[in-house]
């Protein structure tokens, strides 16, 4: 609708929405709410893409995680016996009794190919036995393994068991992850909740002419419940913009560990999240509204 | 001569209160046992001093307020029963003007105009056309997008009487409307009350400017310290105008 000209006066002019709506004001309070909602997010958003590198980089190499079981003074018979049981077990893939010649060759590598050290080194060396875990082997299979090896004498390596402690860890660590962002979105629903508080207070006149005018509670919520929802849902896009710059200085790094990390998955979960907690502040807020319809006298 | 002035047939009774007491938790008596009874289709004047009970009284017919005892019915409704989904109901089929206009003024014309329309679930695109003709009727269509403070105090009122009007309801209150405006301004905003009431609304109003009943007749409920002092009908008839003198309340 074009607007007619002014009366010769300076008046004020504010954009307007769809159907010649002024958007509602957006004042000091909004935009600390907004800052500080967007902050949490970003925090959020940080550590869930964290989460992902680390999941990512883990998964990386947990592909390829074999155990090594290591016999003293090995014969044939115990070795097939001790890779029979080992076999037999619930959450191994496969085993393996790795050949001398196997080890040789890479002795040889690891020692620049010292063929008479490695004929010394030959001599005294265990046989090894590489177990493959299964695709869901379970957290105690090494722990298994471990008392399988023992009972013939073996032993398992232990450097290999932080490995697999890793992804247990990552599993750990997602659980603690949820529980901070449940803990952070309450922390924004309150934010948002006092701020709203504030604008209906700001507001009141339009509130008290809407209940006089006829309108249903949910008419009134609703112009507050949209406000809350896009409050977050800003918070949560601004939020998402500001993870690319620790995103950017990290490429590398990430890139050298192998850790694959797209923050687009992100993006949804930030707009949506911050929209659902900016609606439950706005609706928090809104509740405690005291009816005026009719005071009894 | 046509008597349409006396209060007679109930089933054209706009309003009826009998015995209607208000008591404020202050312990203040707002309105002391008042029975009237206001018809559709009357221009009714609520005067006395201040404190006689005028604005509690309005308050009482747009549901504000929950009388203490007696029967109050406002278009059909109990009010004493009813719940908050049937005041609301109510509401939307009353138009209340105040004396300071209760304008928002962060809010254009347009939006002031067309909020009991909103209230009232109307379509977005009908909005602005109807505004425009609200507008047109109190002279202020070219100021459908400016903002109240730009309005001078006779335009302000007189977009608040463009809302009260917008959803053509049949009852209009109006509380001291003219209140802090200059006599021409007040006259014109009384002109369009009255082609209001002319086109078939009833209209209350609370004022304590007598002057104004000179101009522009109608029944008038002298009310003091809250109860009914005196009512007076108009009556007209073969052209002519008179009155009909009531008294069924203690002297002032």
């Amino acid at each position: 609708m074009p607007r007619k000209p002014d009366h010769g006066m300076q008046e004020r002019r504010m954009p307007r929405l769809p159907g010649g709506f002024s958007l509602p004001p957006f004042g000091l309070h909004q935009w600390l709410a907004l800052i500080i909602v967007c902050i949490a997010l970003w925090a959020v958003g940080l550590f869930w893409l964290g989460m992902q590198a680390g999941s990512s980089w883990v998964q990386g190499w947990q592909q390829d995680i074999r155990f090594h079981i290591y016999l003293e003074h090995p014969d044939a018979t115990r070795m097939q016996q001790l890779a029979g049981k080992l076999r037999a077990m619930p959450g191994v893939a496969g085993v393996r009794i790795v050949p001398k010649d196997e080890t040789r060759s890479w002795l040889d590598a690891w020692l620049g190919a010292s063929g008479a050290l490695s004929d010394e080194l030959m001599q005294a060396l265990p046989g090894s036995i590489e177990v493959t875990p299964a695709a869901h082997s379970g957290e105690f299979l090494y722990a298994d393994l471990a008392d399988m090896a023992r009972s013939f004498g073996a032993a398992v390596n232990r450097g290999e068991a932080h490995l697999v402690q890793a992804r247990s860890l990552m599993a750990h660590v997602e659980q603690l992850l949820w529980f901070g962002t449940l803990i952070i979105a309450l922390a924004m629903i309150i934010i948002i909740s006092n701020t709203l508080r504030m604008t209906m207070l700001a507001r009141s006149d339009e509130v008290q002419l809407m209940r006089l005018l006829g309108a249903s509670e949910w008419f009134v919520r609703m112009p507050f419940l949209f406000e809350g929802a896009l409050l977050g849902a800003g918070a949560g896009g601004l939020g998402w913009l500001l993870l690319w710059p620790p995103l950017l200085a990290v490429s590398g790094w990430l890139e050298q560990l192998g850790a694959e990390v797209s923050s687009f998955g992100l993006l949804l979960p930030l707009l949506f999240g911050g929209a659902l907690v900016g609606w439950l502040g706005a609706l928090l807020a809104t509740t405690r509204m005291a009816s005026e319809n009719t005071a009894p006298a | 001569m046509a008597d349409k002035g006396h209060a007679s047939g109930y089933r054209s009774s706009m309003i009826q209160m009998n015995r209607l007491m208000l008591r404020y938790p202050t312990g203040k008596i707002a309105l002391s046992g008042m029975t009237m009874n206001i018809e559709k289709g009357r221009f009714a004047y609520l005067t006395g001093e201040s404190g006689a009970g005028k604005s509690s009284l309005l308050r009482c017919l747009y549901g504000g307020v929950q009388p203490s005892s007696g029967k109050l019915t406002v278009q059909g409704l109990d009010m004493r029963k009813a719940g908050q989904r049937q005041v609301r109901k109510l509401r939307r089929d009353i138009g209340i003007v105040f004396q300071d206009h209760r304008l928002l003024f962060s809010r254009t014309v347009f939006e002031n105009v067309a909020l009991p329309l909103r209230v009232q679930g109307w379509k977005p695109d009908r909005l602005v056309a109807r505004a425009e003709k609200v507008l047109e009727f109190v002279g202020l269509k070219d100021r459908l997008w400016s903002f109240p403070e730009a309005l001078s105090g006779g335009e302000q009122q007189r977009v608040a009487i463009a809302r009260a009007m917008s959803t053509k309801p049949p009852l209009i209150l109006a509380d001291e409307p003219t209140g802090n405006l200059d006599i021409g301004t007040a006259r014109h905003v009384m002109d369009y009350l009255m082609e209001l009431n002319r086109q078939g609304s009833t209209v209350i109003m609370a004022t304590h400017d007598l002057h104004l009943l000179d101009t522009h007749p109608g029944d008038i409920f002298r009310l003091h310290a809250g109860a009914l002092a005196e009512e007076l009908h108009l009556v007209t008839g073969g052209g002519q105008q008179t009155r009909g003198e009531e008294s069924d309340a203690p002297e002032a």
